[in-house]
C-alpha cells in the first residue's frame, strides 16, 4: 500500500498525541485516511490496523460504529441533512426530497433498493446512512444524518466540511453549489436586555475574531495569571463555592466532582473537555467553539492546573470539522505565547491539549463512552461502579470529564473574584448563568444566555423569543434537550408549596425537575398546536434507535422496538395496545442499562403517552391482531433475497438440510 | 470456583441475602454470594473467569447498603441487625463484591419484573428456530424463559436481520440472529487465548459478532467460545446439526492427549461419539479444552478397529477365540522367558501398568519402558509430555528410560520376544527387521499398525474412552477415566487381557474387578495408599497434598458454570 508522505507524515505527528496508548488514534488516522480517499476501504482498515498495532478487527468495529466513517466511495458533494425534531419540524424531509430530486437521486428507488442490499454480508437494516444515496452521475451524495447541533437555525446541513443553516426550501437547489460555510458567518445579534451575558459576552458581536490577539484585547488570559498565583486547591475551594453545576445535561456540582479526584496519586490525572455537543435541541458550545475557543482554553488551562492534569484533551464532536480547525490554531497560538507546555508562564506547571475528533456517535457525550471512545474503541459506556471517571477514566486514571460551557464558567469565577460572588448569580443551588438553546415553533429561536431561575417558561417563550408563530399557540416544549421530559401548556405541576401551569415555572436546576423534567442541557425544543405528538415522538425515537450503541441489552433491542411501534402507528397500523405496550417497554429499559442512555431514550416516550394519551389513542385504534405487513405475505417472502453469509460457503455437504432450515 | 486456600485469615464480611443474614469472604462477587446461598442469579454475559461487562441485565437485584446515622453510625433495627438503605435502581450484582452490611434481594417484585422485561428484550429479535437449533437443550434462553419469560409475545413487528452460517474459522460457525451480544467469545479470546479476532461490528440494535476476513478465529482455543456461548449463535461446525443434545448421555472423564489431564465430558448416543466437551475443574484446565485435543475422537470409530483376536497361521489358528489367543501369546512369551521385553505406553491407565509390571516379573522381562511422546507446550493446557500418564508410569516402574536396549537386546540376541502394548515398535527405534527376528511378537492395540502387522498374535484392546481405570497428571494429580462407549467386536478391556495373560503364564492372580487392581496396585504402592477408585471421584485427588478421604467420605457437588 502506497501512503502518500504528506499523509504519512500527518499520520505519524498525530499519533504522538496521544503518548500513552497508540490505539486512541484510531478515530483520527480514520479521519485523515477517508478526508483523503473519501472512503474508508478494507486495504485502509488492514493498513491502520498494522500501523497502531492493533488486530484488524478493532478498526472494522470502529469504521462500523461510528456513523461518520463511510466504506464506500460518496459523491464529489456530500450533503449531509439533519434529520432530528427541530430540523424535521423545520422541514427537513421536505428539504430532503428536494436536494435528491436537484441532484438527480431517486429515492424511491434508492430506499427499494437498500432494502435488498447486502454489505460485507450484513443485510441492509431500515434506517439512514449506510449506504448512502449516490447520484447517478457521481457528482452528488446525500445521506440524513442526526443532530448537527443549530437546532435554532433549522434546518441545517453540511455540504462536505461546510455547515449550511436556515436552509431555505425553496433554494434547497443551492445546496448542490455550496462552497463557504455558516459555521464562522459574522451575525450581529444584540443581546436581549433580559439575557446576562457571561459565557456568551463576545458572541456574535461584531468585530470580535476567534484569534488570540483579540482574546488578549478583551481581557484574556488574566485569570490563568491569577490562577497560576493561587494554590490548585484553592481554586477548588472557590468553584466548590460558586456552586457550579455542570452544563452538560446531568447538572452535577462541579467542585464536587473535582474534589474525588486524589491528589499526589501514583497515576497521573487527566482532564477532558466534553465537547461532543450533541443532545438534540442544544447548541451553545458550538458558538464558543467557533467563535470565541480561547475563552475555553483558559478555562481547561485553570481546570487542568485545578485538578493537577498535565495532558488534557477536546473531545469535540466529528460533525464540527471547523471548530476543530479552529481550536488546533488557538491550541498553537496559546502555545506559542507560553500559555501551553512544560512551563506554562514560568509557573512550573506543564499542560498539553489536544483535539480529538468524535465521527458520529451521540453515545460519545456520555462521559465513559466518550473516554471509551477516545482511547479509540466503540463508545460503550463503562459500568459504574467501578469505573467513575475519578477513579478508573481515560486509560484507567484518574479523570475529569466537563463540558465546554462548565470549563468556561471556571474562568469567570475567577474572574468575578471568587465563588461566592458567582454563586450571588442565580438562585441557590442553582448558581450562575444558564444559555438556553431555543428551537422549533417559537417566533425567534436561538442562544439566550440568562442568570439561572431569572425567568420563567413564559417569559422566555412569550417575551424573549416573541411567543408562538402567527396564528398558532404553544401545544409542548421539551425544556433540557430531547431526552427531557415533554411538557404540556395546560397541566398543572402540584409543587410542595404552590401549583404552576408550564408558563410560570422558573428555569432553574430544581424546580424543573420538581416538575417531573429536567434543565439537562439547556436545549428548548417548542411544538405548536399544529404539530402531531405521535409523529414528534417517532422522530425521536428514531433518533435514540439509531443511536443506542447496542452494549446492553434493553436499549438495544428496546430502543429500535420503541421506533417501530411508533413506525407503525404512523403508517396507520396502530393497534388499541400499542400505548400501553409502548409504556411498558419505556419502562423496561429505564433505570435498567449501563448508562443514562436508557432514561434518555425511554423519558420522552413515557411522557408524550402519559401528557398526549389522546393523540396516540385516536392512532391507535386496530384491534389485535393488526393486518400483516407485506414482506409477512408469502409473495413477498419468497420474493426476499437470501442473505449471503461474510464468508465463502462451507464445502460441508452434510449440512444443506440444516443450512437450508437456518436460511 | 472454590476460594484458594490461603494461610492469611479471610476478612468475611455479613451480608443480608432475602432476609437471611450471612457471612462471605472480602472480595465476593454478589452473583457468587448469592450462589454459595443457593440464589442462582440468572446471567449472560457473567463468566467467573471473565471480566464483567455487565451488559445483559438479566443478574439485576436489588441491593442495599447499611442505613447511617448523620454521624456515620450503621443504625442497628429491633432485631440487633443493622437496617438496610434500599437503592431504589436495580443494580447488576456480577460487576460488585460484596461488602459489611449490604442486602441483596434476589426475587423481589422488582427483580422479577427486571428479569421479565430482560428476557423479552432478548427474544423480541431472536429467530424461533429452536427445533433445529444446536443449542436447544442447554440454552440458557429457554432455561430462563421458562423461568422469568412472559407467556404471550406482543411484538408486532419485523425481526432484525444479520448474517447467518457465518464461517467465523475452521471451527466455529456463527449465526448473528441467534446472538445476544453478551460478548463471552471476545472477552475469551482476549482475555484467556489472547488473541483479539472477535469483535462487534455495525450499530445498536443491529450489532453483531463478527471477525476481519483477514484474521480468521482459528486459534486452538476457539471452541471455547461455543462452550461459553449461552445461545446458539456460536456452534462447532464439526457437532452443528449431528444430534440433539437430550439424547447425549454425558460421560465424565480425561483427556489423554497430553499430560495436563483435562477434564471432559463425552457425549454420545448408540454407542456413538458426538462430542467432547470441557468439564470444570479449577485444579487442572479450569472450564476449558484445546480444540485439537476435543476433535481428537473420530479414530475411536474408525472402521479399521481391530475387533478380533489375530494369530499368525504358523502359531494355529488364524482366526482363534480369545482364550486360545490368549494361551498361545502367553505360551509363545513363556518360552522365551528371560529373554522378553515390554513396550508399554504412556496412554495406559494405572491399572493396565500396574498389571504390565506384574506380567514383566512373571515373564522375568528383562527390559520394560514406555515410549516417550513429546511435543511443543502451549503455554495453556497442552503440555509439552503427550503422554497422559507419564507420572503414573513412573509412579509404578514402568517408564525406566531403557527404551533403546530393547532394539540393542533384538540385534544382540538377548532379547527374543517382545510384547507390544498400545503402541507401534516401528515409533521405539525397531524396524521391521527387527520385529521379523523375533521368535514371539505380542501386539495389544486398537488399530493396525507396523507392528500389529508383524505380530504372532494380536489382541485387540480398547480406546481410552471404552474403559474405567486412573492416570496421573503431570501435577501428580491422580483422576478417573470412565467408559462411555463399548469396544466394537469382540475388543476386550485391557487390564481383563493382562489378567488373563498373567493368569495364563502364571496362575490366578484373584483380581476379578477394575477396583480389585487398583486395590492391589494401592497395597503396593504407598503412594496411592487409602485410595480406590470411587474415592478419586470426578474432580481426581492431588497425590502432593493429600489428605486420606475416611470411609464413607462425601464430595459434595459443585454446582455448574452456567
Amino acid at each position: 500500500m502506497n501512503i502518500p508522505a504528506d499523509l504519512l507524515a500527518k499520520i505519524d505527528e498525530v499519533i504522538t498525541h496521544y503518548p500513552v496508548s497508540k490505539r486512541s488514534a484510531s478515530l483520527p488516522l480514520l479521519h485523515l485516511w477517508q478526508e483523503r480517499f473519501g472512503f474508508i476501504s478494507d486495504e485502509a482498515i488492514s493498513w491502520i490496523a498494522a500501523k497502531l498495532e492493533l488486530s484488524p478487527i478493532n478498526v472494522l468495529e470502529l469504521v462500523t460504529f461510528y456513523p461518520m466513517f463511510r466504506r464506500q466511495p460518496a459523491g464529489a458533494t456530500h450533503i449531509r441533512i439533519c434529520r432530528t425534531l427541530s430540523c424535521a419540524l423545520a422541514g427537513a424531509y421536505e428539504l430532503r426530497k428536494k436536494v435528491a430530486a436537484a441532484a438527480g437521486i431517486d429515492l424511491v428507488k434508492f430506499e427499494e433498493e437498500q432494502k435488498r442490499t447486502v454489505v460485507h454480508g450484513h443485510p441492509h437494516n431500515p434506517g439512514h446512512g449506510n449506504p448512502i444515496a449516490v447520484s447517478p452521475d457521481g457528482k452528488f451524495s446525500m445521506e440524513f444524518v442526526e443532530c448537527l447541533a443549530s437546532c435554532g437555525t433549522a434546518p441545517v446541513a453540511m455540504v462536505n466540511d461546510n455547515f449550511k443553516e436556515s436552509i431555505s426550501l425553496e433554494k434547497a437547489a443551492d445546496l448542490l453549489n455550496v462552497t463557504t460555510s455558516d459555521a464562522t458567518l459574522p451575525k450581529v445579534l444584540p443581546p436581549h436586555p433580559r439575557e446576562k451575558r457571561i459565557v456568551f459576552k463576545n458572541i456574535d458581536v461584531a468585530g470580535y475574531t476567534p484569534d488570540i490577539d483579540c482574546y488578549v484585547r478583551n481581557g484574556g488570559y488574566e485569570q490563568l495569571k491569577k490562577a497560576l498565583t493561587m494554590k490548585p486547591e484553592e481554586i477548588v475551594d472557590e468553584v466548590k463555592k460558586s456552586g457550579l453545576r455542570g452544563r452538560g445535561g446531568a447538572g452535577f456540582p462541579c467542585g464536587v466532582k473535582w474534589g474525588f479526584i486524589k491528589r499526589g496519586g501514583p497515576k497521573p490525572t487527566y482532564l477532558i473537555c466534553n465537547a461532543d455537543e450533541s443532545e438534540p435541541g442544544t447548541f451553545k458550545d458550538r458558538y464558543i467553539i467557533h467563535q470565541d475557543p480561547h475563552q475555553l482554553i483558559e478555562g481547561m488551562i485553570i481546570s487542568c492546573f485545578a485538578v493537577g492534569a498535565n495532558l488534557a484533551y477536546i473531545y469535540i464532536r466529528g460533525e464540527f470539522p471547523e471548530g476543530a480547525r479552529i481550536l488546533e490554531n488557538a491550541l498553537n497560538e496559546a502555545w506559542s505565547r507560553g500559555l501551553l507546555g512544560s512551563n506554562i508562564l514560568g509557573s512550573g506547571f506543564g499542560l498539553n491539549i489536544w483535539v480529538h475528533r468524535g465521527a458520529g456517535a451521540y453515545i460519545c457525550g456520555e462521559e465513559t463512552g466518550l473516554i471509551e471512545s477516545l482511547e479509540g474503541k466503540r463508545a460503550y459506556p463503562r459500568i459504574k461502579p467501578p469505573y467513575f471517571p475519578a477513579v478508573l477514566g481515560l486509560y484507567q486514571c484518574p479523570t475529569i470529564v466537563n463540558n465546554v460551557e462548565t470549563l468556561c464558567d471556571v474562568k469567570h469565577i475567577l474572574a468575578m473574584g471568587g465563588g461566592a460572588e458567582y454563586a450571588k448569580l442565580g438562585k441557590p443551588n442553582n448558581t450562575g448563568t444558564r444559555i438556553l438553546c431555543v428551537s422549533g415553533d417559537v417566533q425567534k429561536p436561538g442562544y439566550y444566555e440568562i442568570e439561572v431561575g431569572s425567568m420563567t417558561f413564559g417569559e422566555l417563550l412569550n417575551d424573549v423569543c416573541g411567543g408562538p408563530k402567527p396564528g398558532r399557540k404553544f401545544k409542548a416544549v421539551i425544556p433540557g434537550g430531547s431526552s427531557a421530559k415533554v411538557l404540556r401548556f395546560g397541566e398543572r405541576f402540584k409543587l410542595k408549596d404552590r401549583e404552576l401551569g408550564v408558563d410560570d415555572i422558573p428555569l432553574d436546576f430544581d424546580t424543573l425537575a420538581a416538575c417531573g423534567s429536567m434543565a439537562g442541557s439547556g436545549g428548548v425544543m417548542v411544538m405548536d398546536d399544529s404539530r402531531n405528538m405521535v409523529e414528534s415522538l417517532n422522530n425521536l425515537n428514531e433518533f435514540y434507535a439509531h443511536e443506542s450503541c447496542g452494549q446492553c441489552t434493553p436499549c438495544r433491542e428496546g430502543a429500535q422496538w420503541m421506533r417501530k411501534i411508533t413506525d407503525r402507528i404512523i403508517a396507520g397500523g396502530g393497534t388499541d395496545k400499542d400505548p400501553a405496550t409502548l409504556k411498558n417497554v419505556a419502562d423496561n429499559i429505564a433505570g435498567k442499562t449501563i448508562c443514562a442512555f436508557g432514561e434518555a431514550c425511554s423519558w420522552p416516550v413515557q411522557s408524550f403517552l402519559a401528557k398526549f394519551p389522546e393523540e396516540f389513542a385516536v392512532k391507535s385504534v386496530k384491534p389485535l391482531p393488526p393486518p400483516m405487513p407485506p414482506e409477512y405475505n408469502a409473495e413477498e417472502l419468497s420474493k426476499t433475497p437470501k442473505i449471503e453469509a461474510v464468508a465463502a460457503p462451507r464445502g460441508n455437504s452434510q449440512e444443506t438440510m440444516a443450512e437450508a432450515a437456518t436460511r | 470456583m472454590s476460594a484458594a486456600a490461603t494461610t492469611t485469615p479471610v476478612q468475611m464480611v455479613n451480608v443480608q441475602i432475602d432476609g437471611v443474614w450471612m457471612q462471605f469472604p472480602k472480595g465476593t462477587r454478589v452473583i457468587e454470594a448469592c450462589k454459595q446461598a443457593a440464589k442462582l442469579i440468572p446471567h449472560y454475559c457473567y463468566h467467573p473467569k471473565l471480566t464483567s461487562p455487565g451488559n445483559c441485565r438479566m443478574c439485576l437485584i436489588e441491593m442495599g447498603t447499611p442505613k447511617m446515622t448523620p454521624d456515620r453510625k450503621p443504625v442497628i433495627g429491633a432485631d440487633g441487625k443493622p437496617e438496610i438503605a434500599w437503592i431504589p435502581r436495580p443494580q447488576i450484582s456480577c460487576a460488585q463484591d460484596v461488602s459489611e452490611g449490604m442486602g441483596v434481594r434476589t426475587n423481589s417484585p422488582m427483580v422479577q419484573e427486571c428479569r421479565k422485561g430482560v428476557m423479552e428484550f432478548l427474544l423480541i429479535n431472536h429467530p424461533l428456530d429452536c427445533p433445529i437449533c444446536d443449542q436447544a437443550g442447554e440454552c440458557k434462553l429457554q432455561e430462563f424463559s421458562v423461568e422469568h419469560g412472559n407467556a404471550n409475545s406482543r411484538f408486532l413487528e419485523r425481526k432484525v436481520k444479520k448474517p447467518k452460517s457465518v464461517e467465523l474459522g475452521p471451527r466455529v460457525t456463527l449465526d448473528a440472529e441467534r446472538c445476544i451480544l453478551c460478548t463471552r467469545c471476545i472477552r475469551f479470546m482476549q482475555e484467556v487465548a489472547k488473541d483479539d479476532v472477535l469483535g462487534i461490528v455495525d450499530r445498536g440494535s443491529f450489532n453483531s459478532i463478527a471477525c476481519h476476513p483477514d484474521r480468521k478465529l482459528d486459534h486452538n482455543y476457539s471452541l471455547n467460545t461455543v462452550d461459553i456461548c449461552p445461545v446458539g449463535a456460536l456452534t462447532s461446525t464439526d457437532f452443528r446439526f449431528k444430534m440433539r443434545v437430550w439424547f447425549l448421555k454425558e460421560t465424565p472423564t480425561i483427556d489423554v492427549n497430553c499430560g495436563t489431564g483435562s477434564n471432559i465430558t463425552i457425549g454420545t448416543r448408540e454407542n456413538r461419539i458426538y462430542r467432547i466437551t470441557p468439564r470444570d475443574n479449577d485444579a487442572v484446565n479450569g472450564p476449558w479444552l484445546p480444540d485439537s485435543h476435543r476433535l481428537n475422537f473420530k479414530f475411536v470409530a474408525d472402521p479399521k478397529r481391530l475387533t478380533a483376536p489375530e494369530v499368525r497361521p504358523q502359531l494355529g489358528e488364524s482366526k482363534p477365540g480369545w482364550q486360545q489367543a490368549i494361551n498361545l501369546a502367553a505360551e509363545a512369551l513363556k518360552k522365551n522367558s528371560g529373554k522378553v521385553a515390554i513396550l508399554a505406553s504412556g496412554r495406559a491407565t494405572n491399572e493396565e501398568l500396574f498389571l504390565v509390571s506384574r506380567l514383566a516379573s512373571a515373564l522375568k522381562a528383562s527390559v520394560v519402558d514406555i515410549l516417550p511422546r513429546t511435543g511443543e507446550a502451549d503455554g495453556m493446557l497442552i503440555a509439552a509430555d503427550r503422554n497422559p500418564n507419564t507420572t503414573g508410569a513412573k509412579l509404578l516402574g514402568v517408564a525406566t528410560g531403557k527404551l533403546a536396549e530393547i532394539a540393542n537386546g533384538i540385534r544382540s540376541g538377548s532379547i527374543t520376544a517382545l510384547l507390544v502394548f498400545g503402541e507401534d515398535a516401528t515409533n521405539a527405534g525397531l524396524t521391521a527387521d527387527d520385529l521379523a527376528e523375533l521368535d514371539a511378537l505380542v501386539a495389544m492395540d486398537i488399530l493396525p499398525s507396523a507392528t500389529t502387522d508383524k505380530a504372532h498374535v494380536v489382541l485387540p484392546s480398547s480406546a481410552w474412552c471404552e474403559k474405567r481405570g486412573s492416570m496421573i497428571n503431570l501435577k501428580n494429580r491422580i483422576q478417573r477415566l470412565n467408559k462411555a462407549v463399548i469396544a466394537p467386536g469382540s475388543a476386550r478391556d485391557d487390564w481383563e487381557i493382562l489378567r488373563d495373560l498373567i493368569f495364563a503364564i502364571s496362575g490366578s492372580n484373584g483380581l476379578h474387578s477394575i477396583e480389585d487392581v487398583f486395590k492391589a496396585m494401592a497395597s503396593a504402592t504407598p503412594t496411592l495408599a487409602g485410595l480406590t477408585l470411587s474415592r478419586i471421584g470426578d474432580l481426581g485427588v492431588d497425590l502432593n497434598n493429600r489428605e486420606l478421604p475416611s470411609a464413607g467420605h462425601v464430595v459434595p457437588p459443585t454446582l455448574p458454570t452456567l
